[in-house]
């Protein structure tokens, strides 16, 4: 078997549907959709399509830990005892462990939720990230930024439980989200680690992290404001290793890529409009 | 009041534990650093193999199974500067070059098609071999001087078996046609000819034959 699989050689049965990310940001529906007056992005019971917005997101949820499985398994596999120490192997191996699980707590709470696999599109963004030729700035797209965005996502998942009265699901987002508070200090680890020696190697490696929080940042999805649907969740971040610099900085690039994604659907908005007059 | 100046016996009557075994420390340490060689190679596979199949259940249970092998190969890693080999990566190896092939030819399927050739590998013929080393290491080292090693024994071997039951369960609900029987069998008895061509895990003597046994005066 070769080493380094790339994204589109991902194996799905028939249910999945593949799509890509320039796909969700240029879906012509968008525009449309974001001239709604549907109050703020936040995950909250009050909000229209909440029952269906946590769908969405728990599927993701699903495919994410799909994806961060397959990456972690990559991992064990693609790198020699040289480039990956038998140490930081023995790690990955128990991410498998842990996104293995999490797959079969996502796909009983899509169940409990209502939702079935292939109901939503999958995009495999997330394991472009762990296809990184080396291991250290793969570490640090997948552990530190991807699984601290997986902090966000179950801190939220998980309160949005509590305050819509399901125990379930506010159970189960609990202890996915103790296991990926692991994975983050398992990459803050090797990453210091690893770099002891090398300065520039580990400001490459952040630089990647910091593009791979830029994409998943797209759009609002994750911030501290009322417009983003998922909430940087700080406590858990700093238990997870990240200093509070890192907290701010990246809650200046949500702010930053929130703004970007407003003046997006705006200019959207305006050229329907254009367009609606013209015809 | 309990009598404290009555002596009794160091080993209670029930604890029939003997010495001695049949490894010598290093022998012992010789098989434990292949037993480590091997888990290695086979958890980097699993890992790796998790991307290639669609078959999400099977996806699912390998990625449990990576994890276990990993710790076995943590276990024997442990072990080895405690059987006096300070430089654990020295003893970290293949018995031979014909069980490198071995397991070369067991991690070489790739395509999303080979599912039930990735497991036969696996569950039909490298697990049942493990189970089968670690069983006879079990069974033949000293009970008293290398108890830490049959702890360990103990520990994989459990999941030897509850791995090797899960990946005969899915081979058995993937193989559903006569066709893939014969395509089971076939994977099956190729790879049993490179395993016996290497002599086994630890080579030669991995369930007894050249071994000779070591004896207290």
């Amino acid at each position: 078997m070769k080493k380094m699989l790339p994204e589109s050689e991902l194996a799905r049965d028939e249910r999945f549907v593949r799509t890509n990310i320039e796909d969700r940001i240029f879906d012509p529906r968008g525009p449309r959709i974001a001239q709604r007056d549907t109050g703020p992005a936040r995950m909250g019971v009050d909000r229209p399509a909440a029952g269906e917005r946590s769908r969405s997101l728990m599927h993701g949820i699903f495919v994410g830990e799909i994806q961060a499985l397959e990456g972690a398994g990559r991992t064990c596999y693609d790198f020699d005892d040289e480039a990956a120490p038998f140490q930081l192997k023995l790690d990955m191996a128990r991410q498998c462990w842990d996104e293995s699980r999490h797959c079969e707590i996502s796909v009983k709470l899509g169940d409990h939720m209502g939702t079935e696999i292939g109901e939503y599109t999958e995009s495999t963004f997330l394991f472009a990230a762990a296809c990184n030729p080396d291991p250290v700035l793969r570490l640090c797209g997948v552990n530190r930024a991807l699984e601290g965005l997986a902090i966000d996502v179950f801190n939220s998942m998980k309160n949005f439980g509590n305050e819509s009265g399901d125990p379930i699901l506010e159970f189960c987002e609990d202890w996915m989200l103790a296991d990926e508070v692991t994975h983050v200090k398992m990459g803050s680890d090797w990453l210091r680690r690893l770099t002891a020696t090398d300065p520039e190697r580990r400001e490459r490696a952040l630089e990647f992290q910091r593009t791979v929080d830029a994409i998943f940042n797209l759009g609002g999805f994750r911030g501290e404001d009322d417009e983003n649907p998922i909430q940087l969740a700080r406590d858990f971040r700093r238990l997870a290793g990240f200093t509070d610099d890192e907290n701010d900085s990246l809650a200046a690039l949500a702010r930053e890529s929130t703004e970007q994604a407003r003046e997006m659907a705006e200019a959207a908005t305006a050229a329907l409009q254009t367009s609606a007059q013209g015809s | 009041m309990t009598e404290t100046s009555k002596p009794r016996a160091p080993f209670t009557p029930w604890d029939r534990r003997e010495l001695p075994g049949l490894f010598a420390v290093d022998e012992s340490a010789r098989r434990v650093g292949n037993y480590k060689w091997a888990e290695m190679r086979l958890f980097e596979v699993l890992g790796g193999w998790v991307a290639t199949i669609p078959e999400l259940d099977v996806k699912l249970v390998l990625g449990r199974h990576t994890y276990h092998h990993a710790w076995h190969s943590e276990l024997w890693h442990k072990r080895l500067p405690e059987l006096r080999e300070m430089n654990p990566e020295r003893l970290t190896v293949p018995p031979n070059d014909a069980f490198v092939t071995f397991m070369d030819a067991i991690r070489e399927p790739e395509a999303p098609e080979l599912t039930i050739e990735k497991l036969v590998g696996v569950y039909r013929v490298l697990i049942p071999r493990f189970i089968a080393a670690y069983t006879y290491h079990l069974n033949g080292t000293s009970t008293i001087t290398d108890a830490p090693t049959i702890r360990s024994l103990k520990f994989a071997l459990q999941d030897e078996f509850d791995d090797w039951r899960d990946g005969e369960m899915l081979l058995q609900a993937l193989i559903d046609t006569p066709e893939k029987v014969e395509r089971a069998g076939r994977r099956q008895v190729e790879l049993e000819k490179l395993y016996l061509a290497s002599g086994g895990i630890a080579g030669a003597g991995t369930l007894g034959e050249p071994v000779e046994e070591v004896r207290v005066s």
